[in-house]
């Protein structure tokens, strides 16, 4: 038993609370303590993209990946030694498809940062294929 | 860790089928010797490319290059299509 709920239970029997607002206490402790144990859990190490069929869906095809994130921050880490003109035709096959990123201007200290983000990433689409990226 | 283990498969519903289980440890029991010994050529190449600025390139590569098959262990990708599965499993 905690100190803290000890405490409530303490106060409860000197009369100096009554049931009610002991109630009240140990719920709001149960609570903190629920998310401090939902905050101090295991430090992500994969991700993971999931892609499903849908009900609706004719295509049957699944994808189930699972990188580690140390894998992805040495890749990124790695992809600074790839020429710079080379980056350039990545970054216009990218522009091609969509996608607005220059992945040149990634600096080596931001790398951590950029990858400690990703633990709190979760994507849901459910469409004709479900998709889901998280980490775990 | 390092991978020690390699699980690579392609199964084909109309075709041959390929599995490979390749025991990577028994790989680097190999390659490391052959590294380190290879590992002051490399040095010396990097020193006299150095004034190019490639000499920092080919020093700093290899420990990058390293960690990035040392990160390897627990990749895992498993493709299921209409024409068969792929799957690579790094242990």
């Amino acid at each position: 038993m905690s100190e803290e709920r000890k405490k409530i239970l303490e106060m409860l029997t000197e009369g100096k609370i009554n049931v009610e607002e002991a109630e009240r206490l140990l719920s709001t402790l149960s609570e903190d303590t629920g998310t401090a144990s939902d905050n101090s859990g295991k430090t992500p190490r994969y991700l993971r993209i999931m892609i499903e069929p849908g009900p609706e869906s004719k295509n049957q095809d699944r994808v189930n990946v699972r990188v580690p994130l140390k894998l992805i921050r040495a890749g990124l880490k790695l992809a600074s030694f790839i020429p710079k003109d080379a980056q350039g035709k990545v970054n216009e096959a990218l522009h091609e498809k969509g996608i607005e990123a220059d992945f040149t201007n990634i600096k080596p200290e931001n790398l951590d940062e950029l990858v400690g983000q990703l633990n709190d990433l979760t994507v849901n689409i459910e469409s004709k294929e479900t998709v889901r990226v998280f980490c775990e | 860790m390092i991978p020690l283990t390699m699980r690579l498969g392609i199964k084909k519903k109309t075709g041959k089928n390929f599995y490979l289980w390749l025991p990577l440890f028994l790989i680097w029991l190999i390659f490391i010797p052959i590294f380190i010994l290879l590992s002051p050529l490399v040095l010396l190449i990097a020193l006299i490319l150095w004034p190019t600025g490639k000499g920092k390139i080919i020093l700093y590569f290899f420990p990058v290059f390293f960690r990035l098959i040392w990160c390897m262990s627990g990749l895992n990708v498993d493709i299921q299509t209409k024409s068969g599965t792929f799957y690579l499993n790094l242990l």
